[in-house]
């Protein structure tokens, strides 16, 4: 403990010793958790429990199977309109120090997003039936 | 700064124009006025710049002083961007050399797909991260000049959507590419934590040899690492062969030249300006880094059958060549190196490449007997290979004598020198299959299309300026 006080106050690479000894501690404890469960532990597999487990429903066929490109389309999109809000969030905190020179930065960046979004509804990325 | 707006906006005209004219060979027009454009407004911006210097030059041979000092570096956002006379001659170069992959190969972007004027939209936003690359100052625009010059990359790559190949390469290239970006900000974040600092020329008095923080060494390696891959430096190159097979041959060629000069020269500029008072820390990696690239890029491409997997292993050993500038820390002629290398390596890349899309069999063996079928077209391949292989009065000779004399200067890595050129005698064995197989050997190659007299001309031209960089390669660099 005298130690770990001491190396505290300088700043060498020493320093790094305690995280370098949690790092040890935490993957050391998890496995000999799992060791230990997995040699301890009784073993009883039954075919129910080999099986997925999907919320007490019987899982039908396989998951990976290939799907509408347009869901993507669409996830995708929201998550443009959800970066657009991030963006403006602060903005609309700082609404008045940043002035109309923020105002300006601002229109600019929607005008550049619009110039996306147009282009995208253009292509026919919301036109769900074709 | 105006043409990272003047790109940007043209790309999206780009988008627009895919969108409300059908007929693609108008697309195609657009697209060259436009990048005629662009070119135009990077000379004048340039002229701007070395204007002054240009005046004082010649008021100097008359005697006279000049005091002029212009507005040059400009510093934008917050000095987030640093444009200096350097970055700009650099920026033009490469706008010079996009503009005649346009004119060369931008026709046979109609056979890739549909979506013409995405891709020229795309190409748009290459040169927009290739800008920002050219005149980052903060680490935050390297990453992000890295990231929107990689993105629209992956796109072009699998643009031949129907084709297995073409989607494997942009998987690839996609996740190994994402990958390294992960190490990129891993570096940029443990350097921003030994120096509390973004700022490429901040961090300068930050780091000190005698007592360099654990960390910041650390930081260096891992951006090393991540540039490293984006150069397709060994042992980082091994996306490259698959995804320049796979991508589309008419976008390989621009992925092979003017983005990865572009790359280099925000390596070269990072590891001179910020990293360039530790180099003994790290200049021995890189070196091993270099031999390795030199040797696994030549050795490996010896064996390809195929004329477009022997340029893609080519081109990482031509990145061995370029990593020669960023070594030679000390030496002022590393910069002029970088450009000279550059564009001699991009000019005839492209050059080949505008031959071998014309091509239907991509072997060797496709091209024999090319010299009698078409003796322009094989007349202007070997001056390009002989380019690429660095005989002397071609461009690729000054550019590898410009940053090996870079490195001899800087003293003690004459080792690297000597494997260099034993690396470069092994280059002209396979560059020279071509040769043969295209002047000593009887067959009828097939052309995919007809090699109109606007090629010929291109092609003329584009051999007129190889040639040119290996006799007046001071045409070509910045006046100083």
């Amino acid at each position: 403990m005298h130690l770990l006080l001491l190396t505290a106050d300088q700043n060498t690479p020493f320093n790094y010793f305690p995280v370098a000894l949690q790092l040890v501690i935490a993957i050391g404890f998890v496995a000999v958790m799992m060791g230990a469960t997995h040699l301890l532990g009784p073993k009883r597999r039954t075919k129910d429990k080999l099986v997925n487990f999907e919320s007490g429903i019987p899982s039908v066929g396989n998951a990976r199977q290939p799907m509408g490109i347009k869901y993507f389309l669409v996830a995708i999109l929201f998550v443009l309109f959800d970066v657009e809000v991030i963006f403006f969030y602060p903005y609309a905190v700082n609404f008045r120090f940043l002035g109309a020179e923020g105002f300006k930065e601002v229109v600019l960046f929607v005008a550049f997003f619009f110039c996306g979004f147009l282009y995208i509804v253009k292509k026919g990325a919301l036109d769900w039936e074709d | 700064m105006t043409a990272i707006i003047a790109t940007t906006v043209f790309g999206i005209i780009m988008m627009f124009t895919g969108l409300f004219v059908d007929n693609k060979k108008t697309v195609s027009s657009i697209a060259a006025v436009l990048f005629v454009a662009l070119l135009g407004i990077n000379i004048m911006e340039l002229s701007d710049a070395t204007g002054p210097a240009l005046r004082s030059m010649t008021l100097s041979l008359l005697g006279t002083a000049d005091n002029t000092n212009g507005a040059f570096p400009q510093l934008l956002f917050n000095n987030m961007l640093r444009i200096d006379k350097m970055s700009m001659w650099f920026g033009t170069a490469m706008t010079a050399c996009t503009a005649l992959y346009i004119l060369l190969i931008g026709k046979e972007f109609r056979k890739v797909g549909t979506h013409v004027a995405e891709y020229f939209a795309l190409i748009f936003f290459i040169l927009c991260g290739l800008y920002i690359l050219t005149a980052y100052n903060s680490m935050l625009m390297l990453f992000i000049g890295i990231e929107i010059m990689s993105i629209p990359q992956y796109v072009l790559a699998g643009s031949d959507k129907r084709n297995l190949k073409s989607s494997e390469a942009s998987l690839k290239y996609f996740l190994m590419g994402a990958f390294s970006t992960g190490i990129l900000l891993m570096g940029i974040t443990l350097l921003y934590g030994a120096t509390r600092t973004f700022n490429v020329t901040e961090m300068v008095p930050m780091l000190h040899s005698e007592s360099l923080n654990p960390l910041a060494i650390s930081g260096i390696v891992f951006i090393m690492v991540a540039l490293g891959f984006k150069v397709s430096a060994a042992p980082m190159h091994t996306w490259t062969p698959d995804v320049y097979d796979g991508t589309p041959t008419a976008f390989t060629a621009f992925m092979a030249t003017i983005v990865k000069a572009g790359v280099f020269f925000a390596f070269l500029r990072l590891f001179h300006v910020s990293f360039g008072n530790i180099s003994e820390h790290w200049l021995m990696i890189l070196a091993i880094v270099t031999a390795l690239t030199l040797l696994i890029g030549n050795v490996t491409a010896v064996y390809q059958q195929s004329v477009k997997r022997m340029l893609a292993y080519s081109s990482i050993a031509q990145a061995g060549f370029m990593l020669f500038s960023v070594l030679a820390v000390s030496s002022n002629i590393a910069w002029n190196g970088i450009i000279l290398y550059g564009v001699a390596y991009s000019v005839a890349t492209i050059g080949v490449f505008a031959v071998l899309v014309k091509m239907k069999d991509y072997t060797y063996d496709g091209f024999n007997g090319l010299a009698k079928k078409n003796p322009l077209l094989a007349f202007v391949t070997t001056i390009f290979l002989f380019s690429l292989a660095g005989i002397p009065l071609t461009g690729g000779f000054m550019a590898k004598y410009y940053v090996l004399l870079a490195v001899m200067h800087q003293g003690n890595m004459m080792w690297l020198v000597i494997f260099a050129l034993l690396m470069a005698a092994i280059s002209v064995y396979y560059y020279f299959r071509v040769i043969i197989a295209m002047y000593f050997k009887q067959g009828d190659p097939e052309l995919t299309s007809e090699v109109t007299m606007g090629d010929q001309v291109l092609l003329i031209a584009t051999t007129i300026i190889v040639i040119l960089l290996g006799v007046m390669p001071h045409w070509f660099l910045m006046p100083a």
